[in-house]
């Protein structure tokens, strides 16, 4: 992606350090995106692991007495049309879509990655069969793709993670194929076969360890479009069913009110999807410049 | 070179893909072209009318048409032999479907035992395409209704035996029984008369995707997508319509429908978002037309599914559902409270047996007495494109979990939501119905007789058959209202439904807007529509 090299040229050079970073973690934190990215996504997850302790009301408790309310001391973000508070719903909803992308991109690489290897370290018609099935995924649109998908399984949230975690799939296989393509011809895979190491341990072994940065950097931006794919899915009627707070289905339930002047019921669903994208965006970025040897070496 | 001629190949192709789709747009063909030239120029100076509506249709065909937007193409384009009376109640202007009033029957006779009627067709009269309307047209018309999917209930429901066309210009219609809803049925959209000479030369589909009547609007194009345009049939045996040209735009969201009355950009537009009412209302160019309709929204319970084949249980939800949280904050008081499966302004309507309020103290204890202390756990189909329905839903939701019920809501698009209201195996949904005769025999005999078509809950009660039966078959007005008011009594204390409310019919308009009258069916009829320059 173009956006990670300008991303990286974007850095400005650091004052010389006490101590050169070397470790993952001390490189991407002196990567000030990637720390802004990390930042997002922490606050997201402790929001999400502790929603129940810091949200002020039921996210479910209607109150029609109190429908429409702006922003206002009582509920900080306002209510919606049933009288809900909006910020309590977007704090569940930080669970619902953090869930969805760790599920989403868990059943797209645990599925995608061993396709990719054995169709790069088999090669032959098993390979071609493989990346052509792959192709046939990648040409659709991702979000046509995971309608599709959801509308035929029938719509609810596993439903749209099994969508989106489908739609992930290609992209990982293609990535662990062009990685294995490579490494099956290093020295140490062929001494491995040649003392008659199992094929499936050579892959888990000696080939993944070796192909895992590119996947760890796909992992990261992947979560960040399935939360986005998700919350188009509920948005769409095809997502989580009511009354479950979940973002993209509070904005398509806020949108009728958009002319009407109330606001608040999009946008604080809005800027929570728009922020935790952000954040996994950066990240990816980040471990894709501090992984990748030549970026880092022309520092 | 090869790559070049593959891809000239490929642009040939895609030119003539581009040809067949022009001229197989069979909205405009070349003989309506030509002749509607000369009118064009007379209907220039007439006021154009453009109207926002929610969906864009699904057929032309008066036989097959049944939802709104397909009615109201059909009543442009076609006359029935009979049709409704206006009357006027406060200023508005109402349908009256007790009063049958002559179209393309000029007058007609009824037999002494009222199972012949005997219509004369209006002499001089002819189809948009020239063809006069005659006996055997009428003949052709009901005809297809007989024999058509979708029309051939009403067709049974009018008890029609036979029609004949005795002459050019009198056809005799004789029933099975006397039937006092007969000609209401005969106004409806489904028995509009078609131009046989065209249809017969076009082909059966042809009216799927064309107009063929002798309506006051010629349908210069179709897209559903996009919009419909009809220019006025400047022979029309009433005289020319006052506009010279009506779009309906097909607008799917209602927020934008809203916006563009509230803008100008359209000049009426229908199925208005109630929280939106007011702000229309301050809006001095425009008028809302909100009117009492006999549209009910209800909770179906399918009575023959655990656990709502218990009586009790379906009472006890009656008894949980926040009806003033509905009528006020889902509707914003453009609803009213229904109280019998029947509307309201229904002839006929009774609230007898009618006990339910929201009490959930009174819900638990029949829970309780039906075996359910601890509460259940059902499935409810949520069907998309009606807002309200999804806010009742939720506040119904969170009303039941107050009791212990949990209700699991599954959306479903509006088409696959139709597809399996159809297959009778729904526990619960919400749904709307219309009834276009405004007459409980009509509106009871599709939902709630055992065998009606769209009893779609399986209510089943063997009393309530009985009534429906010896009611249609009462010639006496008063003692069919008793029969039907039994009826209504003993479904409403077993409950097959939880009555949400009536919906008040919202149209807006722009004040340059006089002749709209209201009709049951909701279709807005355009030609005595005028609009100020």
């Amino acid at each position: 992606m173009s956006t990670a090299a300008q991303t990286a040229q974007g850095v400005p050079p650091k004052p010389a350090a006490p101590s050169k970073p070397t470790t993952l973690w001390s490189l991407l934190l002196h990567n000030r995106l990637a720390a802004v990215g990390l930042a997002f996504i922490l606050l997201w997850t402790v929001i999400a692991l502790i929603a129940p302790w810091i949200a002020p009301y039921d996210p479910y408790a209607t109150d029609m007495a109190n429908k429409l309310q702006p922003p206002s001391a009582g509920h900080w973000f306002g209510t919606d049309n049933f009288g809900r508070d909006i910020l309590s719903r977007v704090l569940y909803g930080a669970r619902i879509s953090i869930w969805t992308g760790l599920i989403a991109v868990a059943i797209s690489f645990f599925i995608g990655v061993p396709l990719g290897g054995i169709a790069a370290y088999y090669g032959g018609r098993t390979g071609t069969v493989i990346m052509r099935v792959m192709d046939v995924l990648l040409s659709f649109p991702s979000l046509v793709l995971s309608m599709a998908i959801a509308a035929s399984i029938g719509a609810g949230l596993s439903s749209a993670m099994i969508a989106v975690g489908v739609v992930g799939i290609p992209e990982f296989a293609r990535l662990m194929f062009g990685q294995t393509v490579s490494l099956r011809e290093k020295e140490y895979v062929e001494a491995s076969r040649a003392i008659g190491v199992k094929d499936s341990v050579i892959l888990y072994r000696h080939i993944l360890p070796n192909a895992l940065a590119p996947l760890l950097v796909q992992a990261t931006l992947g979560m960040g479009f399935a939360i986005l794919t998700a919350s188009s899915l509920s948005f769409l009627g095809l997502g989580v069913k009511p009354p479950i707070a979940e973002w993209g289905a509070m904005i398509s339930e806020g949108r009728e009110y958009i002319i009407s002047g109330q606001w608040w019921l999009v946008t604080f669903p809005g800027l929570s999807i728009a922020t935790s994208i952000l954040g996994f965006n950066l990240l990816g970025d980040g471990f894709r410049d501090v992984l990748d040897p030549r970026l880092r070496s022309g520092k | 070179m090869k790559k070049v001629k593959l891809l000239s190949t490929l642009i040939a192709f895609s030119v003539m893909l581009a040809g067949c789709a022009s001229s197989a747009n069979p909205q405009t063909p070349a003989a309506t072209n030509s002749a509607n030239s000369g009118a064009a120029a007379q209907s220039a100076a007439k006021p154009f009318l453009t109207v926002a509506y929610s969906e864009g249709g699904t057929t032309l065909d008066p036989a097959e048409a049944n939802d709104l937007t397909s009615d109201t193409l059909v009543l442009a384009a076609y006359d029935q032999l009979v049709t409704y009376g206006i009357k006027t109640e406060n200023g508005v202007n109402l349908a009256n479907t007790e009063d049958i009033q002559p179209m393309l029957a000029e007058s007609w006779e009824v037999s002494d035992d009222n199972t012949v009627y005997t219509f004369k067709i209006r002499p001089g009269v002819t189809f948009q395409s020239g063809n006069p309307v005659d006996a055997a047209a009428v003949a052709y018309s009901f005809e297809r209704v007989a024999s058509s999917s979708s029309g051939s209930f009403l067709y049974g429901m009018a008890s029609i035996k036979s029609v004949t066309a005795k002459d050019d210009s009198t056809v005799e219609i004789t029933l099975t029984a006397p039937n006092h809803m007969f000609l209401q049925i005969i106004s409806m959209y489904t028995f509009s008369i078609v131009d046989q000479k065209t249809v017969e030369a076009q082909g059966a589909d042809y009216l799927k995707t064309n107009a063929a009547g002798s309506g006051p609007f010629t349908l210069e194009k179709w897209d559903p997508a996009t919009e419909a345009v009809f220019t006025p049939y400047e022979d029309y045996w009433q005289g020319a319509a006052q506009l010279g040209k009506v779009t309906l735009k097909f607008t799917k969201e209602a927020s934008n429908r809203v916006l563009l009355l509230d803008k100008g950009d359209v000049d009426m537009a229908i199925e208005i978002p109630p929280k939106d009412v007011s702000a229309l209302e301050s809006n001095s160019n425009l008028t809302v037309a909100s009117n009492a309709s006999n549209r009910i929204l209800y909770f179906a319970m399918n009575s023959k599914v655990e656990p709502f084949n218990n009586v009790k249980v379906r009472q006890a939800i009656n008894y949980a559902i926040p009806y003033d949280e509905l009528l006020s904050g889902v509707m914003y008081g453009q609803a009213s409270q229904m109280k019998s499966s029947v509307a309201s302004n229904t002839p006929g309507f009774t609230d007898a047996g009618y006990v339910y309020e929201h009490n959930l103290d009174k819900a638990k204890e029949l829970l309780k007495e039906a075996g359910y202390e601890n509460g259940f756990t059902f499935d409810f189909t949520l069907g998309s494109g009606f807002d309200d329905w999804e806010d009742d839903a939720v506040l119904i939701q969170a009303e039941l979990a107050k009791i212990g019920v949990t209700m699991n809501i599954n959306k479903l698009a509006r088409a696959q939501f139709l597809e399996q209201q159809k297959t009778h195996n729904l526990t619960s949904y919400i749904s709307k119905w219309t009834s276009f005769v405004n007459d409980p025999g009509y509106h009871l005999g599709f939902l709630m007789y055992g065998s009606g078509s769209s009893n779609y809950n399986n209510y089943q009660n063997a009393e309530v058959d009985k009534l429906w039966e010896q009611a249609n078959a009462e010639p006496d007005q008063a003692k069919r209202e008793e029969l039907y008011k039994q009826a209504q009594e003993i479904i409403t204390t077993e409950a097959p439904w939880a009555y949400l409310y009536e919906y008040n019919r919202i149209v807006g308009m722009s004040n340059k807007i006089s002749g709209y009258a209201f009709y049951p069916d909701e279709v807005i009829r355009f030609y005595p529509l005028t609009k100020q320059q």
